[in-house]
C-alpha cells in the first residue's frame, strides 16, 4: 500500500542500516504490559499442547482461527481480557473453555502470542551474505565481456579488495547505482556545456540542473547560474556514470546475481 | 441610542443567516462542473480535474501571482477538539513524518470558504483572504499518520477520516464535532487516509492498512446518523464468485485490497468506481496462489446497494505492492465514430487502461513508461500477466517501477478539448528480497528492498484512443533519483487552454496542453503536495494549492 519514502539517497542509507542492525519498531498505539523474560517461553509451553492443535503451532490458524488477526489477542494487555475469554471459551463455535486457567498462565500465553507477532511485524533483519546466490565465474565473464564493466573498472586496481570493502547488499546496490550507498568514494561530478543564444559556450562541472536553471563551476572556480526557458540555453551533460544509467533497462537478475557473486569474491 | 441595539440585532440576524448560508452546500452543485464551488475531492464526480473556467488563460498566465498564503495552524490552542481517547497518544512518525505534517488534502471550496485536512486536523479558511475561520484537532489513539486526502461535505456537515480509523462529522460553520463513528479497529493495523465522497444520501468511506492481512471493504454511511447503509468487501467470501481465485476462503477474507483512494461516480449509470489496493500478504504470492480478486482492481458498484456490477483487475496476483488505487477517470469520447462512456486509469504498475464504464470491457492496454519489467504479457481481458520469476527472491529481484510506482494516487487530468490524459510519471528501480523468517508470516514479513534510484521523472500526455504518448516532457536533472510521482502533487487542466503540474525542485508549472511548452512557473520551498483546485469568487478566478505545510492562492494581477 504505502511505504515510507523511497527518496533515493537517504532511503539507501536507511535501508542498509536496517539490514545490518536488528531494529524493532514499536507501534505508536502499543500499550504493552511489562514482559518478564521467562514468560514468553512458559507461554509457549502452555500454548503448544493446549492451543496449537486447533490454532497452529505458529498461531496462524489450522482448524481454528488465525490468532494473528484476533482482536481478542491484539486488544489484550497482560492476559486480562484473554484470560476472561479463555476461561469461558466459545462453546457454540467449538472453542472449549479453559476454566482452570490461572491469571499467570493467561498472562504467559498473552506474552507468547504478542512476542510472535511483534517478531514478524518488526521486519527481521536479513542476512546480507545470504543474498550471494550467483555464479562468480559467470559474473567475471560478464564483467569482462557483455557487461563492458572492464572498460572502466579493473579487479586489480580500482576494484582490488572491493569484496572486503562492501558487504554484498551494498555491492549489489552500487552495481546498479554507484552514486549512492554507504562508504563509497566521492561522487565524480558530471561536466556540462551550456550554449548561450549568442552561440557562446560555457563549460564546467555541473552543480545542479532543473527545467528552469543550470548551475556550474567553471575552470576558474566561479559558480555560474543561467536561467532556462523551454530548454534554452541548451545544456549538454556528460555523466561519468552514464553506462550505469543505461544499464537500468538492460540489467537482468541473472547478471545482477552473478556480478554480485564475482565482486564479493574480490577480497 | 435607541436604534443602536435594534440595528445591531438586525445586523446580527443578517450575519447569522449569512453564516448559515455560507456553511451549507447546495446538493444541486454536486456532480456539476466546478465553477464557483469545488464541492468534492475531484471537484465534480468524474475525476477529470478539468475546469471550464478560462479567465486565467494562455494570454495572461504570465501575470499569475500570489493572492495569499495560509500556513497550517497545528496548535491545540483555540482548536475545536474531538477524539477517541481523552488524551492523544504520542505519535512516532517514521520516515513518513514529513509526509504526515504535509498538506496532501485537496480543499473543498463552498460559499467562499475552503475546507481541508491533514492527519488529525481539519481547517476552514476564508477563500478571499486566506485567514483561518476555525481549526479542529482530533485526539488520536494511534494509527499510521502518512497523510489525509481531504474532507467531504453534505449540507452543513463535513466528514473527516482519522488515522485511528474513525469518521468524524463536523459542523462546517464552527468546526464543532457532531459525532464520530469507528470504521475499523486500529489495533488490527487499520488506518484511514482517504477523502470520503458524498453521493445522494450516502457518505462513501474507504480505509487503509496492509500490515496484518485483515479484511478490506468500502462502506456507505448515512450522512445524518453515521450509520452503515451497506458494505462491499473487496474480496469474495466462501461460495461467492471470485473465490476460485484464492486458495481458500480464509486466505481470501484476509487478503487485503484496501480501497484507499476516493471514488468517482456516474450519476446516469448510478455506478461508483472504486479502486482497490494490494493483496495480503503483500509480497508472498506463494501463500495466495490465484489472481486474488478483487484486489488491485477497478470495480463498479451500484451506489444504492453496494452490489458489484463489473470489475477489471489492473494487477492480477500483485506481488509488488502495485495497488490499483489510482484515480478511475470518467469521460465520454467518440471511438470509431461511436459515442462511448469510458473510464481510464494510469496504474501504479506502469500500465494505462481504457475501459467501457458501462460494462468494464477493456478497449486499450498500453505501458505509459518504458521501464516496467515485472510482467510477461497481456491476457485476453487486457490485464497484464505477472512474471513469477520477478517475485521477490533471496538473491534480489530488480523491479521497475519502484515502490513509488510509475504513477500513484495523486490525480491525473483529462482535458476534453485536447482529448488527452496527462500525468506525472517516474521510472525508478528497486531490488526486492524475500528471506526465510522464523514466526508467523503476514503483511510484509521476510521482505526487504533497496531503492537504487532510476532513470527519470516526466510529464506525459497520453492519447486514450490508442494509449500512445502524444508528448513527453522529461524533467531536467531527474535522472538517478526520480521523485515518487505522488510527491509532485496532482494535475489540473482548464478551458483557459492550460495544464498545471508540479515538477521536481518545488516548481509549479503551466503548460500548453497541446505540446508541453512551458508558459509560466513558480518555486516553493517544497514540492507541490496536494492537487490544485480553481474557482470563481467575486468574478475573480483563483487557483489554490498546497506545498508542504502551507496553502497558496493565485490570481492574475492586471
Amino acid at each position: 500500500m504505502f511505504r515510507a519514502s523511497t527518496i533515493f539517497l537517504p532511503a539507501f542509507f536507511l535501508t542498509v542500516g536496517t539490514a545490518q542492525q536488528p531494529s524493532v519498531s514499536e507501534r505508536p498505539d502499543a500499550q504493552k504490559a511489562k514482559v518478564e523474560s521467562g514468560a514468553i517461553e512458559r507461554g509457549n509451553q502452555i500454548y503448544r499442547p493446549n492451543c496449537g492443535f486447533c490454532h497452529g503451532i505458529d498461531a496462524r490458524g489450522a482448524a481454528g482461527p488465525d490468532l494473528a488477526r484476533s482482536l481478542v489477542v491484539l486488544n489484550d494487555i497482560g492476559g486480562k481480557d484473554l484470560g476472561t475469554f479463555l476461561r469461558s471459551g466459545r462453546p457454540d463455535a467449538g472453542m472449549p473453555a479453559f476454566a482452570m486457567l490461572t491469571a499467570e498462565q493467561a498472562s504467559d500465553i498473552s506474552a507468547f502470542l504478542h512476542a510472535r507477532f511483534e517478531e514478524s511485524r518488526a521486519r527481521r533483519p536479513m542476512d546480507v551474505n545470504a543474498i550471494v546466490v550467483g555464479n562468480a565465474a559467470e559474473g567475471a565473464a560478464f564483467f569482462k565481456g557483455e557487461g563492458k564493466c572492464s572498460s572502466c573498472h579493473n579487479p586489480n586496481t580500482d576494484f582490488k579488495g572491493i569484496g572486503a570493502k562492501y558487504d554484498p547488499y551494498v555491492l549489489q546496490g552500487r552495481i546498479l547505482n554507484p552514486r549512492g550507498g554507504r562508504g563509497g568514494p566521492p561522487i565524480k561530478p558530471s561536466t556540462v556545456k551550456v550554449t548561450l543564444p549568442s552561440g557562446q559556450t560555457v563549460n564546467g562541472q555541473l552543480v545542479s540542473v532543473n527545467d528552469f536553471s543550470v548551475t556550474l563551476m567553471d575552470a576558474a572556480g566561479n559558480r555560474r547560474t543561467f536561467a532556462r526557458d523551454n530548454e534554452q540555453p541548451r545544456v549538454e551533460i556528460t555523466d561519468p556514470y552514464q553506462a550505469h544509467l543505461d544499464n537500468f533497462l538492460k540489467m537482468t537478475d541473472k547478471h545482477m546475481h552473478d556480478l554480485t557473486a564475482y565482486l564479493t569474491s574480490l577480497k | 441610542m435607541k436604534s443602536a441595539p435594534y440595528c445591531s440585532w438586525a445586523l446580527m440576524a443578517v450575519f447569522a443567516v449569512t453564516a448559515l448560508a455560507q456553511a451549507e452546500l447546495d446538493p444541486a452543485l454536486l456532480g456539476k462542473p466546478p465553477v464557483d464551488a469545488w464541492p468534492t475531492y475531484h471537484g465534480d464526480y468524474s475525476g477529470r480535474h478539468y475546469s471550464t473556467l478560462n479567465q486565467i488563460n494562455q494570454s495572461n498566465v504570465k501575470n499569475l501571482g500570489l493572492a495569499w498564503v495560509y500556513r497550517a495552524n497545528r496548535s491545540q490552542q483555540g482548536a475545536q477538539t474531538g477524539g477517541s481517547v481523552p488524551e492523544a497518544v504520542e505519535v512516532h512518525l517514521g520516515p513518513g513524518a514529513l509526509a504526515g505534517g504535509f498538506l496532501k488534502s485537496t480543499p473543498l471550496m463552498v460559499n467562499g470558504v475552503l475546507y481541508f485536512s491533514a492527519p488529525d486536523y481539519a481547517w476552514a479558511v476564508d477563500a478571499r483572504t486566506g485567514k483561518e475561520i476555525w481549526h479542529f484537532f482530533w485526539k488520536t489513539s494511534g494509527g499510521d499518520h502518512i497523510g489525509n486526502r481531504g474532507l467531504a461535505m453534505y449540507g452543513h456537515w463535513l466528514y473527516l477520516e482519522t488515522p485511528d480509523g474513525f469518521i468524524v462529522s463536523l459542523d462546517a460553520a464552527t468546526g464543532k464535532e457532531r459525532w464520530h463513528k469507528q470504521i475499523a479497529d486500529v489495533k488490527a493495523e487499520y488506518f484511514a487516509t482517504t477523502s470520503p465522497t458524498v453521493i445522494g444520501n450516502h457518505v462513501i468511506v474507504g480505509l487503509s492498512g496492509d500490515a496484518l492481512d485483515v479484511p478490506a471493504w468500502l462502506e456507505s454511511r448515512d450522512p445524518e446518523t453515521g450509520d452503515i447503509q451497506w458494505k462491499w468487501y473487496t474480496t469474495p467470501r466462501a461460495g461467492e464468485p471470485g473465490i476460485e481465485t484464492w486458495p481458500d476462503a480464509f486466505t481470501a477474507e484476509h487478503g487485503g485490497g484496501m480501497p484507499w483512494q476516493p471514488v468517482t461516480y456516474d450519476p446516469q449509470l448510478n455506478l461508483i468506481y472504486v479502486t482497490t489496493g494490494n493483496p495480503n500478504p503483500v509480497y508472498r504470492g506463494d501463500l495466495r496462489k490465484g489472481s486474488n480478486l478483487y484486489t488491485a482492481s477497478i470495480v463498479a458498484l451500484n451506489a444504492d446497494t453496494g452490489k458489484m456490477v463489473w470489475y477489471f483487475q489492473s494487477s492480477p496476483h500483485d506481488t509488488h505492492d502495485w495497488d490499483a488505487a489510482q484515480v478511475p477517470v470518467l469521460f465520454d469520447m467518440n471511438i470509431d465514430g461511436q459515442p462511448r462512456k469510458l473510464v481510464a486509469q494510469a496504474s501504479r504498475n506502469g500500465f494505462f487502461f481504457l475501459l467501457d464504464r458501462t460494462n468494464g470491457k477493456n478497449l486499450v492496454t498500453t505501458r505509459f513508461v518504458e521501464s516496467p519489467n515485472w510482467f510477461k504479457g497481456v491476457n485476453q481481458r487486457g490485464e497484464p500477466i505477472p512474471d513469477p520469476d520477478k517475485d521477490s527472491q533471496l538473491g534480489g529481484s530488480l523491479i521497475s517501477p519502484n515502490n513509488g510506482g510509475a504513477a500513484n494516487w495523486t490525480p491525473p487530468t483529462y482535458d476534453p478539448e485536447t482529448e488527452l490524459f496527462y500525468l506525472n510519471t517516474a521510472q525508478g528501480y528497486e531490488i526486492h528480497y524475500q528471506y526465510p523468517i522464523d514466526g508467523p508470516v503476514f503483511g510484509s514479513s521476510g521482505h526487504t528492498s533497496q531503492a537504487v534510484g532510476g532513470i527519470e521523472n516526466s510529464l506525459r500526455a497520453i492519447d486514450p484512443r490508442t494509449g500512445k504518448l502524444r508528448w513527453v516532457h522529461k524533467y531536467a536533472g531527474s535522472e538517478w533519483n526520480p521523485t515518487r510521482p505522488e510527491h509532485l502533487g496532482g494535475l489540473l487542466s482548464t478551458a483557459g487552454k492550460l495544464l498545471f503540474a508540479g515538477a521536481p525542485g518545488g516548481f509549479w508549472v503551466a503548460y500548453n496542453p497541446e505540446n508541453g511548452r512551458q508558459l509560466w512557473h513558480i518555486t516553493f520551498d517544497y514540492d507541490v503536495s496536494n492537487t490544485p483546485i480553481t474557482y470563481l469568487l467575486d468574478g475573480v478566478q483563483y487557483m489554490v494549492l498546497a506545498a508542504g505545510d502551507a496553502m497558496y492562492a493565485f490570481r492574475v494581477h492586471n
